[in-house]
């Protein structure tokens, strides 16, 4: 497990990527593994703490990030230009450890950001893995080339129907011939994933948020009542085993 | 050779900075980024008789350089915590202070006493929580505060530490010394309140939460200056610290020592660095102890 550290690293790019979703790149050879995330600050005091983010993709001379705007702390985020200085706590959380040969990984909304790098480096790790990746929009789907490079079939829907199959991606997916499939995305979406795969006796794991304040393990912030008692998402998750999760609060 | 250490009671720590109950664990996380050791101790999660599973998620809220918790006391409970926690606590070499809550003064008895028999070096009486559903907060109450420290000091002969909340009038200060405390810990969080909009229910399930970090500091000096006239024993001042600066200003209040809770999460390194820092101050000042600043505010004041 690689060690966790506070760094600064200075920003490569910052692209927007489609409407109030954003693409921050900085510099620096980072570790870690598919499904952990770091904790960002650009700012001093206001807001408080830093903001958690998913691992999208990581090279030997960069780490980058996909997020979404929604309050002022991935505003002043969406906002860093080149060059600019950035703080980093990580890498944190469990990140996906299985691998098998057929893999299925499900993303809703933000939840895609993780998937990117979870396809890239388990392709690496194992050339015989087959990965596809479902993808779930609101609007009109993005970076579709991208993950098209890193995973064998790439399944995409959009709420709005614009540029991809209209609906929800929990419509298209089915897990039947994959031996286990990875979820990242909204709890309605997890809940219904665990649901379907449950049903068909293959193993989910699933990504899940919390409000996080430390980020380390150390404040109880993030905690959620599971079937193995109390865990904390930023260390004993943020992945778990779907039939751990109770996903009706 | 300036002398950095501090005595409270019978007690002497390193230096004056103190890792703040509910904001660092165990100590074990934060020990990846530096010797926790280095600290003059280290207050443990608030512990209760039985193990608890605190309050439903959402726990935590953002506010203007602050921040709003209700974690509602998750804690594996006295016994699980002596035997699984309390071990490496003193392998790492800390000052281990154990914060202890309970629902009545019968309860903090029962607790006190089994932790009196462990290896821990000091007890933190919590009666300022303000995150347990039905529960009025004890240590706002002179006669209540009262009780309870009666009740844990008959039991205990370790030192004995009182956290109350930034409510608590001055009488309940000194209420809690005569019964017998060591020290004076304030303050624990403030009473808050968020609401969500869209919904327009509370953000918590608690309804209240806890308020701390930057956004408390001036008020939470202001209690530790007034406690600090009221009292003869030691207080320890607490609230939204985030550098050595603001330490100085506390001890200039008149706290002995100080404890940094929130500000661990805006930076894991605060700690320590605060403790590097206030080794630079003194030796810039030339000081010889902390005795010569601390309550420098005080003099020639009206209080
Ligand atoms: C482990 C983890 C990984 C994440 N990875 C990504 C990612 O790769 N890309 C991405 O866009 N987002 C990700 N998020 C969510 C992201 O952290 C939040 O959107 C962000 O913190 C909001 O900050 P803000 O200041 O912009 O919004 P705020 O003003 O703080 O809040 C705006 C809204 O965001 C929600 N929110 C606030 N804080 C959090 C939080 N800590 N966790 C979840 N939701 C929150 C609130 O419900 C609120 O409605 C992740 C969250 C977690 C816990
Ligand atoms: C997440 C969190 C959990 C806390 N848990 C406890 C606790 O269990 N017992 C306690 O006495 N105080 C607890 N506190 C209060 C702190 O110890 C401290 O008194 C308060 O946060 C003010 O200091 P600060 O502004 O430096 O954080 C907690 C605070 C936070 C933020
Ligand atoms: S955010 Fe502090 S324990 Fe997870």
């Amino acid at each position: 497990m690689a060690e966790i550290a506070v760094r600064t690293a200075s920003v490569l790019h910052n692209k927007h990527i489609a409407p109030n979703v954003f693409r921050l790149e900085v510099e620096g050879s980072f570790r870690a593994k598919p499904g952990q995330f770091y904790m960002l600050r650009s700012w001093r005091h206001d807001p408080l703490l830093f903001r958690p983010m998913s691992v999208f993709d990581r090279t030997e001379e960069s780490l980058s990030f996909l997020c979404a705007t929604r309050g002022r702390g991935t505003d002043l985020l969406s906002r860093l230009s080149a060059g600019d200085g950035l703080t980093l706590l990580g890498p944190l959380g469990n990140g996906w450890e299985r691998i098998d040969e057929r893999i299925a990984l499900i993303g809703g909304g933000t939840g895609i950001a993780p998937l990117y790098y979870t396809a890239k480096y388990f392709a690496a790790k194992d050339r015989s893995a087959a990965i596809d990746i479902y993808l779930g929009f609101r609007g009109r789907p993005f970076l579709q080339e991208e993950f098209a490079q890193v995973a064998q079939r790439v399944y995409r829907s959009s709420e709005s129907g614009e540029g991809g199959e209209e609906g929800l991606i929990t419509e298209i997916f089915n897990p039947s011939g994959y031996d286990t499939c990875y979820a990242c995305g909204p709890p309605a979406m997890l809940a219904a994933l665990s649901k379907v795969c449950q049903g068909a006796g293959i193993p989910l794991f699933v990504s899940l948020e919390e409000r996080i304040a430390c980020g380390i393990g150390a404040c109880l912030g993030c905690a959620v009542r599971t079937r193995k008692g109390m865990k904390r998402v930023c260390k004993d998750g943020p992945v778990f085993r779907a039939e751990e999760v109770f996903f009706d609060g | 050779m300036a002398d950095r250490s501090i005595r409270i009671g019978g007690l002497t720590l390193k230096n004056p900075i103190i890792a703040a109950s509910g904001c660092f664990g165990f100590g074990e996380e934060y020990n990846e980024f530096y010797d926790v050791a280095r600290l003059g101790g280290v207050c443990t999660k608030g512990l209760t008789r039985r193990p608890r599973e605190g309050n439903p998620p959402p726990r935590v809220f953002e506010t203007p350089c602050g921040l709003l918790n209700s974690i509602g006391l998750q804690n594996p409970g006295v016994d699980a915590f002596i035997r699984e926690e309390l071990p490496m606590m003193k392998e790492m070499g800390l000052v281990v202070i154990a914060n202890v809550w309970a629902e009545c003064a019968e309860e903090y008895g029962e607790a006190v006493e089994i932790l009196s028999r462990s290896a821990v070096d000091v007890i933190e009486i919590n009666i300022s929580c303000p995150n347990v559903p039905g529960q009025v907060i004890v240590g706002a109450q002179a006669q209540q505060a009262a009780e309870v420290v009666r009740r844990c000091r008959s039991l205990c002969d370790k030192p004995l530490w009182v956290k109350l909340p930034p409510t608590a009038q001055i009488d309940a200060a000194q209420a809690v010394e005569e019964q017998g405390a060591d020290a004076i810990c304030a303050v624990n969080t403030f009473r808050g309140l968020a609401i969500d909009i869209e919904t327009g229910r509370p953000i918590f399930a608690n309804t209240f939460a806890g308020l701390s970090g930057p956004a408390i500091r001036p008020l939470a000096l202001q209690v530790v200056y007034q406690l600090a006239a009221a009292v003869e024993i030691p207080v320890i001042g607490i609230g939204g610290i985030t550098s050595w600066q603001d330490a100085v200003e506390f001890i200039m209040a008149g706290a002995h020592a100080v404890q940094i809770g929130t500000a661990n999460f805006i930076d894991p390194l605060a700690s320590m660095k605060i403790v590097e820092g206030l080794q630079q101050f003194m030796e810039d000042r030339r000081l010889h102890s902390w005795e010569e600043i601390r309550g420098c505010a005080h003099e020639g004041s009206p209080l």
